[in-house]
């Protein structure tokens, strides 16, 4: 089977560092929550994922927004890059990296779930018959999608998949599983069209969208629970998963 | 009770050499051997693109050659991918047919969806309407296989009226099933009057509620053909007088099974639509969904891995809740040596299969 096949060196050198894992779950009431997937260009899906990851097939990117008007923090928007792959048997999406408009969030972010994380400004327009989102950092977009035709799912129809950050933490370079739960009040489902797209802006150059798939857009509450796993980045998730 | 063979035909990597062809000429001798043995039936799925995991995207042309190389053992399309994308239904109904003749009349005909993105991408379906189509195809066949004639005018095609030949051996036409992976698809069996192939490995209590919900809805159906109300469940074999090493070799299986299996990118997972509600996972689930993301596993519960005697046991438990048929999985991407595979299997004829005969 597939085994991912980046160099783990490489990776740490843009990995937070988790000081602790302690904290209380945080909750971020009446977000906004935007998830687009896109087929991703196949020849170096390995080298995108450290050895203890296995990508999909096809490969899946998936570009996944939070506007949240309330948090400890204050009102923050990120936007994230990940890869779908898989940690054993389970679905996971592995972190690219993170813009995040809100400093003290982005700082939060990093030191207790591992979001590497870059200044920047994000837009989300919802309108009836699209909804367009656009990532700008250093001045440049990064990220420019449109969702159009809009139709209403049921909340059981979506799922969203745990997230595996690269971090520095208390117990070395670790994949930590992080497991935000969002309780959907309204969703819908549209097809996504990438106007422009920079991986090297995002941390990784190979991640090329080829083929549009899914978008979903939810009203939801988020809560980002504390941290329960984490796995060791270079051995398979059966020999190198530690519960926190 | 019957008893049936699964194929998958999962190919290790890497893709070199001759390791496709041993792959189907090993399948081929498990079905020859199957036959001779006393197996009732053997099922070969339908799939596309799924690297590893299943190079079964011919099937008719597989059942064929198990047709030419068997005598009484039945062939089942496990299943028939019933969207007009990959498979238009005259081509079906045609194929099918054919297979029904030269296997002198020993098809069993399943149908199905497709759970997964790859192949539902790959061929550019839309998720949401595979239902819509399938349940046309169901309809539809039989009247292809019986009708003289038939025109047709539906939502995913349609025709002017031509006779579609030749006519299935079996008269009216072969059992129609329907692959189970999601619960609420045996009602969808149920009312059509069509058997209930299970395809995913489900628990006891699962497939009992399934089993009697399947039998009290049957009695009220309306038949899209000749009833076949028959439930047939899936498990993994490896039969050994050992236990432990059963167990050793039937975990490896069960584990490299399950972990191909996880890691198809689902339809669910890529596109959400109410028309897929569960990931289409095929392997006994892990013992706790969100748990660590990876867990060792003991044999669960119901699989037919263990002594002659702790899979009677198995198989009893299957039979008092109502199970017809149980078709097992015997190896995956080749991680059992064919000749265990063999060994495994006549095991189980003289030992497990003369208990419920």
């Amino acid at each position: 089977m597939l085994i991912g096949t980046a160099n783990i060196d490489d990776l740490a050198a843009r990995a937070p560092v988790i000081e602790s894992f302690d904290g209380e779950p945080v909750v971020c009431e009446q977000a906004e929550v935007l998830q687009v997937a896109y087929e991703i260009a196949t020849a170096q899906r390995e080298a995108m994922l450290p050895p203890a990851l296995h990508p999909t097939d096809p490969p899946i990117v998936t570009w996944l927004f939070y506007r949240c008007p309330v948090s400890p923090w204050g009102s923050y928007a990120m936007a994230q890059t990940r890869i779908e792959c898989r940690s054993g048997l389970r679905l996971r999406g592995f972190l690219v990296s993170a813009v995040v408009d809100n400093p003290s969030a982005a700082a939060a972010l990093g030191a207790r779930w591992g979001f590497p994380t870059q200044p920047g400004r994000i837009e989300l327009q919802r309108r009836y018959d699209a909804t367009r989102a656009a990532v700008v950092a250093h001045g440049r977009t990064i990220l420019d999608v449109i969702i159009a035709d809009p139709d209403p799912l049921s909340a059981a129809d979506v799922q969203y998949v745990a997230n595996v950050n690269l971090a520095h933490t208390p117990r070395g370079l670790r994949l930590v599983q992080v497991e935000p739960r969002c309780q959907i009040q309204r969703v819908e489902r549209g097809r996504p069209r990438v106007l422009a797209f920079d991986g090297a802006a995002w941390g990784d150059a190979r991640v090329q969208p080829v083929y549009p798939v899914a978008a979903t857009l939810a009203v939801a509450d988020i809560t980002i629970p504390r941290v329960r796993f984490v796995c060791r980045p270079d051995v398979l998730a059966f020999d190198g998963t530690e519960a926190v | 009770m019957q008893f049936g063979l699964f194929f998958e035909l999962s190919v290790p990597r890497p893709f070199t050499g001759d390791g496709e062809r041993r792959v189907f000429e090993n399948a081929l001798e498990q079905a020859r051997i199957a036959d001779a043995l006393g197996f009732d039936s053997l099922w070969v799925v339908e799939h596309h693109f799924l690297e590893e995991y299943s190079h079964s995207s011919a099937p008719e042309l597989f059942l064929t050659a198990c047709a030419m190389q068997t005598q009484r053992i039945r062939l089942g399309h496990g299943a028939v991918v019933c969207v007009p994308q990959m498979n238009h239904p005259v081509r079906v109904a045609e194929r099918a047919a054919v297979l029904d003749i030269l296997s002198g009349g020993r098809l069993e005909f399943g149908t199905a969806r497709s759970s997964t993105w790859t192949e539902l991408g790959g061929f550019q379906v839309d998720p949401d309407v595979t239902k819509k189509t399938w349940d046309e195809y169901v309809r539809v066949l039989p009247k292809m296989w019986t009708q003289e004639r038939f025109a047709y005018d539906g939502v995913s095609f349609s025709m002017p009226e031509r006779a579609i030949i030749p006519k299935p051996l079996q008269k009216p036409h072969p059992p129609l099933w329907v692959t189970v992976t999601s619960p609420g698809t045996e009602l969808d069996a149920a009312d059509r009057g069509i058997g209930c192939l299970g395809v995913a490995a489900a628990s006891y209590a699962e497939q009992e509620r399934r089993t009697k919900e399947y039998r009290r809805r049957i009695q009220l159906c309306d038949p899209v053909g000749a009833v076949n109300d028959s439930v047939a469940t899936l498990n993994f074999m490896y039969c050994h007088e050992d236990a432990k090493r059963a167990a050793a070799t039937g975990l490896l299986l069960l584990g490299i099974f399950a972990l191909l299996n996880a890691h198809l990118l689902s339809t669910r997972e890529a596109y959400p639509t109410r028309a897929y509600q569960s990931l289409g996972n095929l392997a006994p689930r892990p013992s706790s969904d969100d748990g660590s993301p990876g867990d060792r596993r003991a044999v669960p519960e119901g699989i037919a891995i263990g002594t002659p005697e702790q899979i009677v046991a198995a198989v009893k438990r299957w039979e008092s809740i109502g199970v017809d048929s149980i078709n097992f999985i015997v190896n995956a991407s080749e991680v059992v040596p064919q000749a265990q595979v063999l060994e495994s299997l006549r095991l189980f004829a003289r030992e497990v299969m003369p208990r419920f005969r």
